[in-house]
């Protein structure tokens, strides 16, 4: 038996919220990047970068991010973030659009 | 094999005239490639070429570049002498500027018999492009620089311009406008014209008007399409339209023109209908064929071949292959090549090895692809480690790796449950700065991410970014998938 599953990103609605660039609603993310208009996956890679610049993974775990305060004003003030969780929590920002009915 | 025949027929058409290269149709449906500008540069004379320098500057020192020339193109052409063609005389698509700035360039050198008409002809279309009145503008602009100048009568390749221009309008009308005008001056149709305006139309996604033409001028004209044009439009046809709809249409070249598939055409059909997995009709096809007297050759028993590898009926490949000994048709490189991946992707691993060696005997020497399907096949089996293996193998006899055969070893290894070696091969990759295919990059994060190793994760998300080895919305989504499942088994 032969099992096709579909390929992830294939749907073009779900990509279209990733890289459709939106206004920010939140102030403090718009504090953190410097922008007011950005993708999700602009966020992300910006908010992975910081990460990465400013070596703010745990020496001991590095899937543990220990945030510093400019970090922590976005992240739902959480001290210490799980990398795993990071998508999850970006996205928080981004409200999904609601539907159209027609 | 299409590409073949569409490269053996512009070169063909080159040796016919030379002129008929300046106007091939565009490769992109917006505007006529820098290729084809520099192809135009070829049947002029040097001195030719000086003055379009000259006008060249002229022009820029004068003008500002309007919106629709295309001048960083043109500048970073790597010949000087190419940059020369004057594309950026005309700043607008107005016809009383055109007319004026053609006067200006006429009186600035009285010599005039040395201008490049057809590149100021066809610079003039470039501006205008699919606007309402372009067409009959650069009929008229034509006929203003036929009377205004003594030295220039329009030739077939002024027509030609006008002809691939009349194609990008969105109706016929002006196609058929500018053949009337050809017989008139005494320029009838010829196949090199069939070619440019079938080739123009197929390119706009126009392939029903092209199959309209071709009927026309094989009807009014008396030019049927040779067998390049005849095939590269049957090809277009096969990709948009139904089987029966591309029967009908040979069945009615055929009756009405006498226009006859050959060979080349049965095998873009057998292509055709490989990849829509019909492989009856393939068969079929194939008797068909032999009943109208023509010899398969290696070329459609590769194409069947493939068809039978993609849909992995194994029992069949040797079965082709054997029909095609009995033939007493020669297997070359590719049909090699076929049978090793066929093979290899049914797990009949022992087999394909077999075939490597017959296909040293005959004195083909496998290649990456060979070595690719091979590795394909073993892992495919959970034989990874032999896979690396091979890739040492391989690397001894003299074939370098490219990033398929990297990507299907790290794919390999991470379902094989060798992360560490999978991670080891990466490293290589990184170092040499080769790509990751989306298969080889989701499989590779989703391990990680199960092995827990989401730091890793993140950097090989952060390669394949750096790499461009796939867009980074597709990256983050697997990554992103990965990570979710993560979190739903852990809790």
């Amino acid at each position: 038996m032969v099992f096709v599953r579909k390929m992830v990103g294939e749907s073009p609605k779900k990509l279209s919220s990733l890289i459709d660039i939106a206004n920010i609603p939140s102030s403090t993310l718009r504090d953190f990047l410097g922008k007011s208009q950005i993708s999700c996956l602009g966020c992300f890679i910006s908010v992975w970068g910081y990460i990465k610049t400013n070596n703010l993974q745990d020496p001991r775990n590095k899937n543990v991010v220990n945030c510093d305060d400019k970090l922590k004003s976005i992240l739902l003030g959480k001290s210490q973030v799980q990398l795993a969780e990071l998508p999850r929590l970006i996205k928080l920002h981004f409200p999904k659009k609601p539907k159209l009915r027609n | 094999m299409g590409k073949l025949s569409s490269a053996s027929s512009s070169l063909r058409k080159l040796k016919k005239s030379p002129l008929s290269s300046f106007v091939k149709p565009p490769s992109s449906s917006s505007s006529p490639s820098q290729s084809q500008r520099s192809k135009s540069l070829s049947p002029q004379s040097s001195e030719q070429r000086f003055i379009s320098a000259k006008c060249n500057v002229r022009s820029s020192n004068k003008t500002q570049f309007g919106k629709h020339v295309s001048s960083p193109s043109t500048t970073s052409l790597p010949h000087p002498s190419v940059t020369s063609i004057p594309v950026d005389i005309f700043e607008t698509s107005d016809l009383e500027d055109a007319k004026k700035s053609f006067d200006l360039l006429l009186s600035k050198f009285p010599d005039s018999s040395r201008l490049d008409y057809n590149s100021i002809l066809h610079s003039f279309c470039n501006v205008g492009g699919d606007t309402p009145t372009a067409h009959r503008d650069a009929v008229a602009f034509l006929r203003h620089m036929s009377i205004h100048s003594k030295s220039f009568t329009p030739d077939r390749s002024s027509y030609h311009i006008l002809l691939v221009h009349a194609c990008l309008q969105p109706d016929l009308a002006a196609a058929y406008q500018v053949l009337d005008l050809m017989s008139r001056a005494d320029f009838s149709p010829t196949q090199a014209s069939v070619d440019i305006v079938v080739r123009s139309l197929c390119t706009a996604d126009r392939v029903d008007d092209a199959c309209e033409i071709v009927k026309l001028f094989a009807a009014n004209h008396n030019s049927p399409p040779d067998q390049y044009t005849y095939n590269f439009l049957i090809k277009c046809l096969c990709k948009i339209r139904t089987l029966d709809t591309v029967y009908g249409y040979i069945q009615e070249l055929e009756t009405n023109a006498g226009i006859e598939p050959n060979i080349m055409t049965y095998t873009i059909l057998i292509d055709s209908v490989c990849r829509n997995k019909n492989l009856r009709e393939a068969s079929r096809l194939l008797t068909v064929l032999k009943d109208r007297g023509f010899q398969p050759d290696c070329y459609l028993y590769n194409t069947i071949l493939k068809g039978y590898c993609a849909m992995n009926h194994c029992n069949d490949i040797m079965n082709v292959y054997n029909e095609m000994k009995s033939e007493g048709i020669e297997p070359d490189l590719v049909t090699y090549n076929t049978l090793v991946f066929g093979l290899a992707k049914c797990r009949r691993i022992d087999q394909a090895m077999k075939f490597l060696k017959i296909m040293t005997e005959s004195g083909h020497s496998p290649d990456t692809v060979t070595y690719t399907s091979l590795m394909n096949g073993m892992c495919r089996n959970g034989d990874a480690l032999c896979a690396l293996e091979l890739l040492e193998v391989m690397e001894e006899n003299g074939c370098e790796p490219n990033e398929c055969t990297y990507s299907t070893l790290v794919m390999g290894l991470c379902k094989g449950k060798h992360l560490e070696k999978g991670m080891e091969l990466l490293k290589m990759m990184t170092g040499a700065g080769i790509k990751l295919e989306t298969s080889a990059y989701a499989t590779l994060v989703r391990t990680l991410v199960r092995e827990e190793k989401i730091a890793e994760a993140y950097g090989v998300f952060d390669y394949a970014i750096e790499s461009k080895s796939l867009p980074d919305e597709l990256a983050f989504v697997h990554l992103e998938t990965s990570l979710k499942w993560l979190e739903k088994w852990k809790n």
